[in-house]
């Protein structure tokens, strides 16, 4: 049974965790690539089916469902695990990078998770590992960012909870399967609740707010796990399910309408993951198999060139200590590789052909085009020439390549850094490259080219005038030494008076109840003193000071023994 | 920008014209398909609307002083 175990993706990194601090340190960073390694081994070893059951209580618990979907987000959660071990390889934090193998661990577990409470226990652990991420920076905004986001995430997995204990007790099954598009109220809280791990909007700006502020490796292990793995959860539960297409859409114009106004880098691309998550949901939404394929498989490229951008702004905030548009620029020269590396994910992201964006997000449009959403097809593609817009042009554009616009040094970026950028941009260039490697392995049957001239023309033009349009306003896009308020207002301009009216009120209503008791108390005891001392005030005999209640210790005990006795005689005779 | 990046744009856009005209099939037809060139001009209307609407909306009522939420 042990042993079976053994053989659950999730728990070989979880393990992992836990045997990591067994490690002597210098041996550590190496060892952190062995379990997602071994990981990968084992899950493109496993057949399909579910492998595991164990009993729990009256149900039983599915630990290792397979199939094509769980195998393919499997294997991209690890192989970005790798990558990020190699980036963080330098480090000689054991808590980052032992909450980094739990955290890539919740992922999986959720990722091959048959049923509802195995889903629901990975989902928390993905939550509570993450969270170090973020306090592990060890500054005042990242511990209070890191709280937020823990509070928040508590909430999301509150509201997947109560939906799963309501969709158990109407009667709805065990195991993870589709759910049929009805409203009821099981239904939207496990929406609502998954819904907030995809950062849909209302409930997305947890992402924006704390992703900025994890530490340079630990971002980049959160851009890839905790939006997909729900992203994954989505096509499992709510596939054709309409509400998603307009969510998606606006998602992904939302991200875009915000990458445009916030001047933290990092926060820029965390707005872009809002975007870009924006073509899964919708992809979700339309639900025909061409879509659920576009989904898998942007979700797939999103993970490799998502954290190639962020590890080549974590390498800026490594080399420079800053990360604002206002206070960087004019530095391209001194770090040509990083630069490099960055611009090839920004091409994949941007959808250019050769690299992986383009084989994914053109999928998920071509089927929202082939459902005839065609308004929604437009305005993903509307969202496309904001993320070129972007992450292309703008947060390049000014964080290198414009003039320099505060005093800083720039200091060497480790070499491992930048091999883990490599192998990030590699993978988005073969995959670019050679669709067919990441198709053959999609859910359902590839029936998609993405290399036709339509596709060509379509991508080429749409590119050339976003630049054009980039080179003539880009004044307009300088960034401005301001923060965007988002939906996190909501909870974070009020938290003084909810600090007030929760904490700060009751504390001092028990202090003021405590303190009266006490006094209550006192005086109460005063009543109760030894009358002796009022018949016989104490008096001085031969120097020494005589007390009517001063006995000694001795004595005292005699005095007690006697009492008790008396009182367990006049027990007995009572009863 | 350099003029021989002004000619080396000009040059992929009028590649990617004639490939519109001469090459391209169209598999699953839309209502703007009929329009010439239409993705340059969605590209760039794009571009320009991104720009100045969430400039609007941000001076409208999003952007804030960065130590807003420390006072």
């Amino acid at each position: 049974m042990i042993l079976e175990l053994l053989t659950i993706p999730a728990v070989i990194l979880i393990l992992g965790a836990f045997l990591l601090p067994l490690v002597p340190e210098r041996a550590r960073s190496s060892v952190f690539i062995v379990f997602p390694l071994a990981a990968l081994g084992i899950l493109w070893s496993l057949p399909e089916g579910s492998l595991i059951q164990v009993p729990f209580a009256s149900y039983e618990l599915h630990l290792l469902t397979v199939d094509s979907l769980s195998r393919i987000f499997g294997t991209i959660f690890v192989m970005i695990t790798i990558i990020g071990g190699v980036y963080a390889f330098h480090l000689k934090d054991l808590g980052q990078q032992s909450s980094a193998l739990a955290y890539a661990g919740g992922a999986l577990g959720v990722t091959f998770a048959g049923d509802f409470f195995t889903l629901f226990i990975f989902w928390e652990i993905m939550a509570a590992a993450s969270t170090y991420l973020i306090w592990a920076r060890k500054t005042e905004a990242s511990d209070k960012a890191g709280m937020r986001y823990l509070l928040v995430h508590i909430f999301g997995g509150g509201l997947l909870f109560s939906g799963i204990l309501l969709h158990l007790s109407s009667g709805g099954s065990f195991l993870i399967e589709n759910l049929e598009e009805t409203y009821t109220l099981a239904n939207i809280f496990i929406l609502l609740g998954v819904g907030l791990n995809s950062a849909i909007p209302p409930l997305h700006a947890w992402l924006a707010d704390a992703y900025p502020k994890a530490t340079i490796t630990g971002a980049v292990f959160m851009s890839a796990f905790t939006t997909k793995s729900a992203v994954y959860i989505l096509i499992r539960l709510f596939p054709g399910w309409d509400i998603l297409v307009y969510v998606g859409v606006a998602m992904a114009l939302y991200g875009v309408v915000y990458a445009v106004l916030v001047n933290d880098i990092r926060e820029i691309l965390a707005y872009h993951i809002v975007s870009q998550v924006g073509y899964m949901v919708a992809g979700v939404g339309i639900g025909t198999e061409m879509a659920i394929n576009g989904t898998t498989a942007h979700a797939f490229s999103h993970i490799l060139y998502k954290s190639l951008l962020f590890m080549g702004a974590g390498a800026v905030i490594y080399a420079t200590g800053k990360s604002k548009l206002t206070e960087l620029g004019g530095f391209a020269k001194k770090m040509p590789v990083v630069v490099g590396l960055y611009m090839i994910g920004a091409f994949s992201i941007s959808g250019f052909p050769f690299f992986n964006g383009f084989i994914s997000k053109s999928m998920v449009v071509s089927a929202a085009g082939y459902a005839h959403f065609e308004t929604v097809m437009l305005l993903l593609i509307l969202a496309s020439v904001g993320t070129f817009l972007h992450t292309g042009l703008k947060l390049p554009y000014f964080t290198w390549f414009g003039e320099k616009k505060s005093e800083f040094d720039v200091s060497k970026v480790p070499l491992n850094m930048k091999i883990a950028m490599g192998m990030g941009a590699f993978f988005c260039t073969l995959f670019g490259v050679y669709p067919d490697l990441l198709y053959r392995f999609l859910p359902y049957a590839v029936d998609y080219q993405p290399y036709t001239f339509y596709h060509f023309v379509e991508m080429m033009q749409i590119l050339v005038f976003t630049f054009i349009g980039f080179w003539l306003l880009r004044k307009k896009l300088e960034g401005t030494p301001t923060i965007a308020l988002d939906t996190d207002w909501l909870y974070r301009r009020p938290a003084k008076l909810v600090r007030l009216v929760f904490v700060k009120g009751p504390n001092e209503l028990f202090g003021l109840a405590e303190r009266g008791s006490l006094a209550f108390v006192n005086k109460v005891s005063g009543l109760s003193k030894n009358p002796l001392i009022y018949l016989i005030p104490k008096f001085a005999m031969e120097g020494r000071e005589i007390k009517s209640d001063g006995f000694s210790a001795t004595m005292s005990a005699a005095l007690a023994f006697i009492l008790f006795g008396f009182l367990i005689v006049s027990l007995i005779i009572l009863l | 920008m350099k003029t021989w990046h002004w000619i080396a744009l000009g040059v992929v856009f009028i590649i990617s014209l004639i490939l519109e005209f001469f090459f391209m099939e169209i598999k699953s037809p839309h209502w703007w398909n009929s329009i010439p060139a239409f993705y340059a001009i969605w590209g760039f209307l794009g571009t320009v609307a991104i720009i100045y609407i969430s400039k609007w909306l941000g001076k409208l009522f999003i952007f804030r002083d960065e130590d807003y939420y420390d006072t």
